[in-house]
């Protein structure tokens, strides 16, 4: 399969205590989405954060891969939930760290099992690359439940 | 203080034929945005991308960390543009993040800029969760 490239763009404005940015996708789907640090770290008032972006782009990635995961073991799902919960934390040496991506998955699933979602939602997992990067800073979690009658 | 950033997306039917919606996120900045297999891997077409958000997710950490790290030796930036594009190979994953940033910073010349981008983008926090990328590769240039 081709490659494909991703763009976002961002325009800070001003020191790091008290300036803001503004954040676009190349696509268009968000446009001129403020931040700053205090929206950052304290009080969000609404404003997006590089760990909330984090968090959408691994709860849609984990969530296409565990679609994949089923289909491909016959099991297509009917509907699937999925969050991703992004941790920032300040570490030892005073610096800001991503330290956790937990994510909760809610299968509706027709015929399947528990144990056999646990087998698919690892196979998930490794299928969801980016689950594998972040693991550099992050302690992955992943908790799967079947929903409905199954 | 640890601070928790969530994202809510749901997924109808497999992977080739269905489709999914960031439904909701923390802080409601952003929501309803939809997402599929087809416009991940192939024209997108509008809709936005895991590697579309973490591109987002690059630019920002990084852009704030550059603020950051200029205040400390004692610039202050009028404006800093930074652009992040992610290589996305279907099959393997992340192979390369490109960030390109233009700073107007006012008495500074542009080896220290060059200094000062570099290390942002060895600690932010959002490239050291992505330390595992192949490649990522950094220009950046003063203008004004």
């Amino acid at each position: 399969m081709p490659r494909v490239e991703r763009d976002a763009e961002v325009t800070w404005e001003g020191n790091v205590a008290r300036g803001s940015g503004s954040i676009s996708g190349g696509t268009g789907a968000f446009e001129d989405l403020p931040y700053s640090l205090a929206t950052r770290i304290e009080k969000q008032d609404g404003k997006t954060s590089p760990e909330e972006l984090l968090a959408a782009a691994h709860a849609a990635c984990y969530a296409m891969s565990l679609a994949g995961e089923l289909a491909g073991s016959g099991f297509a799902p009917d509907h699937l939930d999925v969050r991703a919960v992004v941790t920032l934390d300040q570490v030892e040496d005073g610096s800001h760290r991503i330290v956790a991506s937990d994510i909760l998955a809610r299968a509706r699933v027709t015929g399947m099992d528990d144990a056999a979602l646990q087998d698919v939602a690892d196979a998930a997992n490794r299928g969801c690359t980016f689950s594998a990067l972040i693991e550099a800073s992050a302690k992955v979690t992943i908790n799967a439940q079947l929903e409905g009658g199954s | 203080m640890a601070t928790d950033r969530k994202a809510e997306v749901t997924w109808h039917s497999d992977l080739m034929s269905g489709n999914g919606r960031i439904d909701s996120v923390t802080s409601g900045a952003f929501g309803g945005l939809d997402v599929s297999w087809a416009a991940r891997s192939e024209e997108p077409d509008g809709l936005t991308s895991p590697e579309e958000l973490i591109a987002a997710a690059h630019a920002s950490c990084f852009s704030m960390a550059l603020s950051g790290g200029l205040a400390k030796e004692g610039y202050a930036p009028k404006e800093l543009r930074t652009s992040a594009t992610v290589t996305f190979q279907p099959g393997e994953g992340i192979t390369k993040i490109a960030i390109e940033v233009a700073g107007q910073v006012p008495g500074m010349d542009e080896a220290a800029f060059k200094e000062a981008a570099e290390q942002a983008k060895e600690n932010c926090p959002v490239s050291k969760a992505l330390a595992g990328v192949p490649k990522i590769s950094l220009t950046a240039r003063l203008e004004g």
